[in-house]
């Protein structure tokens, strides 16, 4: 028995699939490719995968992950090479590796994620204004959203401002904003450059407040350092 | 040709897959070496369509000739049409996302009545003419295939012409001719006057219908002695011979019927007789053991599926069907692929076999006795006993199985309400049973569920003479059993019996109710067999403007004399002999199976030439 962690990208049409997709669309890609995957025990057994986070639907992404166990050691490029050819247009590998067998998995180590952000402008506004408006907005000391938690049917009150790393412009024109976000990820802290964009309009009325359009660069994990490394980075895996 | 891009309006609506194509397997093919553009068109959502095996198949054999390009195009849901409205974005295919003007086809395969109405909305999105007659030049073909084409007459003045029977050999035939016509540079309706002569083909347009004083036909007869006077299926003989996917699309999404499906027969023994589909696909034709194995493996390997069905009317009537089972259990519960069957006699198999199977079933057990007593059964031919039905239940308890569902048809001819009275004792005795067995052998939180549909006679079916129930009969009918199902075990569905109304008016409907159904479209009917976007009142205001008397297509007994409106229509079946099995439903005589002896039903007559391969 043994592991691999495997980081891939999500885009074009295949960004409007949902992570339950995700999951189907990948275990018959791995069927089809003859991977000698690893299966639980049980009455119902299912494939042995697991993915980093839940990507929404109509975010596209080069850094998504996800850990399959396998029966038997195989040859890793050949493999890669196998899976590359079943996957359907859209999905692409990008790195691989085996890691220890008793690695944590992804979800318990995911802590941050970066994105691109592209917004629309519905009013022209300045460089220097803009930035001016986005420190103001990051200044505060705190800010609240209202969650909603379908288990208790009952909406509570979060501050997310400890959970936004960092936003910055990177540019600029008439109609065209676009933003890099640095944002809580994971399974102890998470908010969604689309919850953070919805506070921001509260503050900005210049922006076309249904045009969001995320992408996903990366997903970075704490190394014993403390350090932000990807999943793939040796001092974790 | 520009495809459309259809990224910002995919962020406005549910599940936005459903539209964005791209799956594995399906076909990817270069438009400029492409001759024909077929477009297979469902008038469903995606999931639906998608789980349609006859889909697969057509699209499977069209693509196989090279220089046609068959693509899917499905129903958007009601907020992707509001969208596409709003935005000016066209109906269009999923493979090229193109729009549907575009294509030389634009086919839809006719599996219910009440998806007729999307029918005419994906036209209309298509920016193509509703009435065949406003079409030119510049328009697809707007054709019609699938079992509910048996009677086109209500789609008469919408769709260019029908393909009649089993497509695998048909299609191809219309494809090369139509190369041929295109070669030609000749008319639009030259087209038809040519393709009018492959077996199967109706044109509509070629043809006068008469009426007589009381609203019954007069008389059908064509235009032009050229043009056939009567409509014959077209039929496959071998399937064994007949091209069958070795590839299928992997949906992105999850869909109803979300596995590898493998049809391991094609028509029924049986002969129920309120069963439209026992008739039209006859004569039985098996798929060798051979082929079927050969089949399930190319298609698991191709697809990856975790799961695998076989495909079929009544499925352990298939010859070898233990063979079968046994085989495919044995290859396949190794690398974790279950395979799903329908209905199963249970104690032909041993123990570790339907345990495999229960995995996969998660539904539970199916039965449908269709009537209370055994006189009723013997009515409508249906060859289940009690005895069938409760030794199998009690052989399911001692497995395990806690769930049940029993399904019933209200309203079939001579009903009385004694026969109400047996559905409700059926399940009461299947409750009775859960409780014989001793509690550490049975699992825990039986569940019986009731269904009762509205019965709707169908055309070439030895009841297509017959008056469906008036709607306060059926409510008056649920009602009572209702009350008679109070076992807190059981739970009573049924369907309400306004649809299976409008069902009856469209299944025996002429042209005059296709006027019916433009107008009900009109008024803002899409989706009607949908339960909540069904707009009743809508389809009764259509019904007055239009000048039609559903009650004199739903609740009017017909005299065997009468001129049907799909009697030019030959599917084998001889209509003697529907008259000799109705004749022997009023005399509660049952009609062995075509295995046990032949009933001459005349299907050897014009196909698979006298000696039919039912009997072995
Ligand atoms: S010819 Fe005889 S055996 Fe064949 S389908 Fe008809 S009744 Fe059945």
């Amino acid at each position: 028995m043994c592991k691999i962690r495997i980081r891939f990208k999500k885009n074009g049409y295949m960004i409007f699939t949902s992570h339950l997709d995700l999951m189907r669309i990948i275990e018959r890609t791995l069927r089809r490719a003859r991977v000698p995957i690893s299966f639980s025990q049980g009455f119902n057994p299912h494939a042995k995968m697991s993915f980093a986070t839940a990507l929404a639907l109509g975010v596209s992404s080069d850094g998504e992950y996800m850990d399959i166990e396998l029966d038997e050691k195989v040859d890793l490029d050949n493999l890669a090479k196998r899976i590359s050819k079943e996957l359907p247009e859209g999905i692409e590998i990008i790195q691989y590796k085996y890691i220890d067998k008793k690695a944590k998995s992804l979800m318990s180590i995911i802590k941050y994620s970066s994105y691109v952000i592209n917004l629309k402008l519905e009013k022209k506004i300045s460089e220097e204004e803009l930035r001016g408006n986005i420190e103001e907005f990051l200044k505060e000391d705190e800010i609240i959203i209202e969650k909603y938690s379908k288990k208790k049917n009952k909406t509570r009150k979060v501050d997310i401002k400890p959970m936004i790393k960092s936003i910055e412009l990177v540019n600029i024109d008439d109609e065209n904003v676009l933003l890099k976000a640095l944002l809580a990820a994971g399974s102890e802290q998470n908010i969604k450059p689309e919850a953070v964009m919805e506070k921001m309009f509260e503050k900005m009325d210049f922006f076309n407040k249904e045009y969001v359009r995320v992408h996903r660069l990366e997903l970075y994990a704490l190394n014993k350092k403390d350090k932000m490394v990807t999943p793939l980075d040796d001092s974790i895996a | 040709m520009k495809s459309i891009d259809l990224k910002d309006i995919l962020y406005k609506v549910e599940k936005p897959a459903r539209y964005i194509g791209n799956e594995i397997n399906s076909a990817k093919k270069n438009l400029d070496e492409v001759n024909v553009r077929f477009g297979f068109a469902f008038p469903d959502v995606y999931e639906v369509g998608m789980s349609h095996l006859g889909m697969h198949i057509l699209y499977h054999i069209l693509n196989a000739e090279k220089d046609v390009y068959c693509e899917r195009i499905f129903a958007p849901w009601v907020d992707m049409e509001e969208e596409m409205r709003k935005n000016n974005v066209p109906l269009f295919t999923l493979e090229t996302h193109s729009p549907v003007k575009e294509l030389d086809f634009f086919s839809f395969t006719l599996q219910y009545e009440l998806s007729y109405t999307n029918i005419l909305n994906m036209i209309e999105l298509g920016n193509v003419p509703i009435r065949s007659k406003d079409r030119t030049e510049e328009d697809p073909f707007v054709v019609a295939g699938g079992p509910c084409a048996y009677n086109p007459e209500p789609l008469a003045e919408v769709i260019d012409f029908f393909m009649l029977g089993e497509g695998e050999e048909q299609i191809v035939q219309v494809m090369n001719l139509y190369k041929e016509w295109k070669k030609q540079g000749k008319s639009r309706n030259e087209f038809l006057e040519m393709v009018c002569e492959i077996k199967g083909i109706y044109v509509p347009s070629f043809y006068d219908v008469k009426y007589n004083e009381d609203n019954t036909i007069k008389s059908f007869e064509p235009k032009k002695d050229s043009y056939p006077r009567r409509i014959t299926k077209a039929i496959v003989d071998d399937l064994d011979s007949v091209n069958y996917p070795d590839s299928v699309m992997v949906p992105n999404i999850d869909i109803v019927h979300n596995r590898a499906m493998v049809e391991i027969f094609r028509g029924c023994i049986r002969g129920c007789r309120f069963c439209q589909a026992g008739v039209i696909y006859r004569p039985v034709r098996e798929r060798s053991l051979e082929k079927v194995e050969k089949i399930a493996e190319d298609l698991l390997k191709s697809s990856g599926f975790e799961e695998l069905s076989l495909a079929s009317l009544s499925t352990s009537d298939y010859s070898k069907i233990e063979d079968l089972v046994n085989i495919l259990v044995g290859k396949y519960s190794g690398e974790r692929i279950g395979l799903s069957l329908p209905s199963l006699r249970l104690d032909k198999f041993p123990i570790e076999v339907i345990e495999e199977i229960q995995k996969v079933r998660k539904t539970g057990l199916t039965f449908a006795p269709e009537a209370g007593t055994q006189r009723l059964r013997d009515v409508i031919n249906k060859g289940i006993t009690e005895e069938d039905l409760t030794k199998t239940v009690k052989e399911a308890f001692e497995l395990g199985w806690t769930t049940v569902k029993l399904y019933f048809m209200i309203g079939l001819p001579t009903e009385t309400y004694e026969d109400l009275d047996g559905i409700a004792d059926l399940a009461n005795k299947v409750v009775d049973i859960y409780y014989s067995i001793p509690k550490e052998k049975r699992g825990r939180g039986l569940k019986v569920t009731v269904s009762t549909s509205c019965f709707v006679p169908k055309p070439f079916t030895p009841f297509q003479w017959y008056e469906q129930d008036y709607r306060d009969e059926f409510i008056e009918k649920q009602n009572y059993l209702k009350s008679k199902l109070k076992n807190r075990n059981i739970k009573y569905n049924y369907h309400e019996s306004k649809t299976s109304f409008l069902e009856a008016v469209v299944a025996r409907g002429d042209r005059r109710v296709g006027e019916t159904i433009i107008k009900a479209w009109e008024l803002g009917c899409t989706f009607d067999g949908w339960g909540e976007k069904f707009k009743y009142d809508k389809w009764l205001e259509a019904l007055e403007s239009t000048n039609v008397d559903p009650h004199f297509y739903a609740n009017r007994k017909r005299e065997y004399t009468e001129v049907l409106p799909w009697d030019f229509v030959n599917v084998g079946v001889t209509k003697d002999f529907l008259q000799r099995e109705n004749e022997r439903a009023l005399s509660e005589k049952i009609t062995p199976n075509c295995r046990m002896s032949c009933a001459a039903c005349g299907i050897t007559d014009d196909f698979i030439g006298g000696d039919c391969k039912c009997v072995r």
